[in-house]
């Protein structure tokens, strides 16, 4: 019993230290600590390498772009975009654009921000020793030159709509001097990814793998002194662990709740707001239109166009939303994600209408011969397999309540369950029937588009192999017209198109839900990089608490 | 003695070849696929081609063993698919924070579980017997990832007596006194210590419960008693040393039992450890990951039973170790 007794005295020592407010500390308007909820952890904050949302959250605060979006969204032309580095731009020529960088830009060490910078940084997201993810979406810029040392020169290959978007929104501005003498094969790895310097709002401080990922306010910055003093990223496994955390009051944010159920607990949590704003994901039931594990051969029921449109049509994909969302997704016109420009495009979806899509099967000859429940034709079952990944909850129930919808109609769903690892496999070989799947999409319709619903995506994102030319046509006329007007017509008749043909059910577009910090004011969430207005968050000085004011940073 | 050990080592080293050779053709004989990005964004097949490139996959199966065994023999565990840092590098951070958990769970499993088993012993078939009897049986036979969810919900999110996940406080740790830390880590590791430890425990007390009650109807103990000597002495000096057997057996299997628990208690308290970074592992098909962990459980679990067989010697002499 001493014993017992001599544990619990420490234990509740160490819980009133712990509790013990700092008897010194910061006071007044650039105080305050936000600690993330993170579920998972970046793999490096090199710019180039980064892959993660986590990741690419961080390294927004540590590094800046030459322009970022607005809250329109935008990507057509330079319209609506935000001076960052370079404090203006302009146009030379159909296809030169010049960007003169802002002079009072430093790196963290001290250095100049400089146009041979702006130059490096192309060079080296184009390096193949790099392989960068973003590689592919500069391959029409030709080259980026120093004309001076505050002027980047950006020469294209071709005049398209999206120059400016590509210029801007893929690279973050690297330090050549700190960088030009780690060999590039090197860079996955490098040191510099896990402690960088940069010219952003924060600067880096500590991280603990595993544990947590600290930056802190430069007081000096240019563009305005951030008022939030420490930014703290608490990596957690999973988004369950992130609520609990954040519910419980020891953690300032999470950027996505996900399911409602979520959203619920976060409400019923006093500290906390919550936050709404657009998503950049849609999902959809995929069908596979060549036969399973063989390409080269239609799918026996997929095939078909009409037995494709029926099953569209005995889905009811509006309340299916309803049920698994709430509030918080809406049925998309097409595939595509709120944050598109597209999203308001008045198109026309198939109808849910169940008794079409029965006369539909009954005149293609899917009829239920031996009365069994389930359609049949020349001795084949109107049935098929349904990949899911165990990984998302969301996508699991919607398998039941598709099964569920479809089996009034004489159709069997047989669900699969696999890891996710195993989906994306199964899914690039076409070893399946029909799978759910989601896609985060960047802001621009064009490249996502391309890549996962034309010929150009197959044998890469287009897991259905759903091929129309002139789908493919409308889509490439779109991504190349400088006439937003004309983009729109173009990007309408396609999605006119691809809803006709029915290759896949679209069933949801997510808006995002955030849950924040009550004492936290001004705050802004923008969809494409949910923290990017992070450096204009506040605490009054009057609701600080014990983690705003402590002295110092932490993370040793 | 010496010579038994050579051979005991010789074994554990073979135990650990066969466990590396099992786990890397199982690994890489499973479906799914390493090198995925990490959300679900359209992915260039070239960049994902090159990496694999990059990382030897695109080799044949055998080629990759052999490059494997050679890089482990010069102590290179490899680099980590996922993580872009050396595998070395990770576990170096990972396994002091997994050590510390099993190690404290590990004296709670052992510690309780003793006191409580021997205690029911003495007072067996009573009410106090019975009534721990339920508690262990019930604790031994729940998930350790649903006790760790319920004492998550109702002293970490409800009660608020503990803090619900980490190592520390990340804002406030390190503007604390030396005695705030020490308390502050204590804070943090009672409820994923004492979720695996329990779970232990229980299993302990009702096995050193049997060998207990064994002992003491035994004949030494009813002579021992015809002495005159006081209870306490019977028990704790008498019957305790004879029943100690078992219970050196038992913590020699407890280590595994404690690693398997910490993969999943270490996921419920974002505890950063080597079972938080094994599982992500396997769902990231990170094989030199998963392949370094196992090593290091498996050389754990090894030791672990070989330092039980010398203390088993210790305990009862009458155990030659030459027999094996």
């Amino acid at each position: 019993m001493p014993l017992l007794r001599s544990a619990f005295a420490i234990l509740c020592m160490g819980a009133l230290a712990t509790c013990a407010p700092p008897t010194a500390g910061c006071s007044g308007d650039y105080c305050g600590t936000v600690i993330f909820a993170s579920i998972g952890e970046p793999e490096t904050l090199l710019p180039p390498l980064v892959e993660s949302s986590v990741a690419r959250d961080v390294s927004d605060q540590v590094f800046l772009k030459l322009a970022d979006l607005g809250p329109a969204t935008n990507t057509i032309g330079d319209e609506g975009f935000t001076p960052m580095l370079a404090q203006r731009w302009e146009w030379r020529g159909r296809q030169e654009l010049i960007f003169h960088l802002d002079p009072r830009a430093r790196w963290q060490d001290g250095k100049p921000v400089t146009a041979g910078d702006v130059a490096f940084t192309f060079g080296a997201y184009t390096d193949a020793k790099v392989n960068s993810p973003f590689k592919s979406s500069l391959h029409w810029i030709s080259s980026v030159t120093a004309s001076d040392s505050l002027t980047a020169v950006f020469q294209f290959q071709r005049r398209y709509p999206e120059m400016f978007y590509d210029a801007v929104y893929h690279m973050r501005i690297l330090p050549a001097h700190l960088l030009r003498d780690v060999p590039r094969a090197e860079w996955k790895s490098a040191a510099f990814g896990r402690a960088p310097v940069g010219d952003g709002p924060y600067r880096f401080v500590s991280w603990k793998a595993g544990e947590t990922l600290e930056l802190a306010a430069d007081s000096t910055f240019f563009l305005g002194r951030p008022y939030i003093r420490r930014l703290i990223w608490r990596i957690t496994p999973d988004l369950q662990v992130a609520v609990t955390g954040l519910v419980a009051g020891e953690d300032d944010a999470v950027e996505m709740l996900v399911s409602p159920d979520n959203i619920r607990r976060a409400r019923a949590a006093p500290q906390l707001a919550i936050h709404p704003y657009k998503g950049a994901t849609y999902g959809y039931l995929g069908f596979n239109l060549t036969a399973r594990g063989n390409r080269k051969q239609p799918h026996p029921l997929f095939g078909d166009r009409d037995v494709r449109r029926a099953l569209a049509m005995a889905v009811d994909r509006k309340r299916l939303v309803e049920s698994l969302f709430g509030p918080y997704a809406q049925v998309p016109p097409g595939p595509m994600s709120q944050i598109w420009w597209i999203w308001s495009l008045d198109t026309r979806p198939l109808p849910f209408d169940t008794l079409e899509a029965a006369r539909i099967l009954t005149r293609r000859g899917w009829v239920d011969s031996n009365k069994d429940g389930i359609r049949d034709r020349h001795g084949q079952t109107l049935s098929f397999s349904l990949l899911v990944p165990t990984t998302s909850a969301v996508r699991r129930g919607y398998a039941r309540l598709i099964q569920e919808q479809l089996r009034p109609l004489g159709v069997e769903v047989r669900i699969d369950e696999v890891d996710f690892s195993v989906f994306v496999q199964r899914a690039q070989a076409g070893e399946f029937d029909a799978l759910l799947q989601t896609w985060n999409t960047d802001p621009t319709p064009s490249s996502g588009i391309a890549q996962t619903w034309t010929r150009a995506g197959i044998g890469s994102s287009n897991y259905g192999h759903y091929v129309n030319p002139a789908f493919d046509r409308l889509v490439a006329e779109a991504s190349s017209t400088t006439s937003q007007a004309v983009a729109r017509r173009d990007w309408r008749a396609a999605m006119e198109i691809i809803n006709q043909d029915a290759p896949a059910i679209f069933l949801f577009a997510t808006t995002n839900v955030a849950a924040v910090h009550r004492r936290i004011e001004n705050v802004t969430l923008q969809p494409d990089s949910w923290w990017a207005s992070l450096r204009t968050w506040r605490i009054p000085a009057t609701r600080l608490i014990d983690r705003d004011r402590v002295a110092g940073g932490g993370g040793r | 003695m010496i010579a038994w050990l050579v051979r005991r080592l010789a074994a554990a080293l073979a135990i650990v070849f066969a466990v590396v050779t099992f786990t890397f053709f199982l690994m890489h004989l499973a479906p799914g696929q390493p090198l995925l990005p990490g959300a679900e964004a359209p992915v260039d097949p070239a960049i994902v081609a090159e990496l694999r490139h990059q990382f030897g996959l695109d080799r044949p199966l055998f080629v990759q063993y052999g490059k494997y065994l050679t890089a482990l023999a010069h102590g290179n565990f490899g680099e980590s698919f996922a993580l872009h840092r050396s595998v070395a590098d990770a576990l170096r951070e990972a396994v002091p924070n997994t050590l510390v958990l099993t190690a404290t769970a590990l004296s709670i499993d052992l510690l309780l579980g003793f006191a409580l088993g021997i205690y029911q012993a003495t007072h067996a078939r009573r009410m106090p017997d019975i009534g721990l009897g339920f508690v262990t049986l019930f604790l031994y036979s729940v998930p350790t990832f649903w006790l760790g969810l319920v004492v998550l919900l109702v002293f970490g999110e409800w009660l608020r007596w503990f803090p619900v996940g980490g190592m520390v406080d990340p804002a406030l740790h390190y503007a604390l006194p030396w005695i705030g830390r020490a308390g502050d880590r204590l804070w943090h590791l009672a409820l994923p210590a004492l979720t695996l430890g329990l779970v232990g425990a229980a299993g302990t007390a009702r096995y050193q419960r049997a060998a207990m009650l064994e002992v003491l109807g035994q004949d030494f103990v009813r002579t021992a008693r015809a002495k005159g000597l006081s209870e306490r002495r019977v028990v704790l000096v008498h019957a305790l040393r004879n029943a100690l057997l078992s219970f050196i057996t038992l913590a020699g299997l407890s280590l595994p039992f404690l690693l398997t628990g910490a993969v999943l208690v270490e996921t419920v308290f974002a505890w950063p450890g080597m079972g938080r970074l094994a599982a992500d592992a396997v769902f990231r098909r990170d094989y030199p990951v998963v392949m370094a962990v196992t090593i290091g459980a498996s050389v754990m679990v090894v030791l672990g039973n070989l330092l039980a067989d010398v203390l088993y010697h210790v305990a009862d002499p009458r155990i030659r170790v030459s027999g094996g």
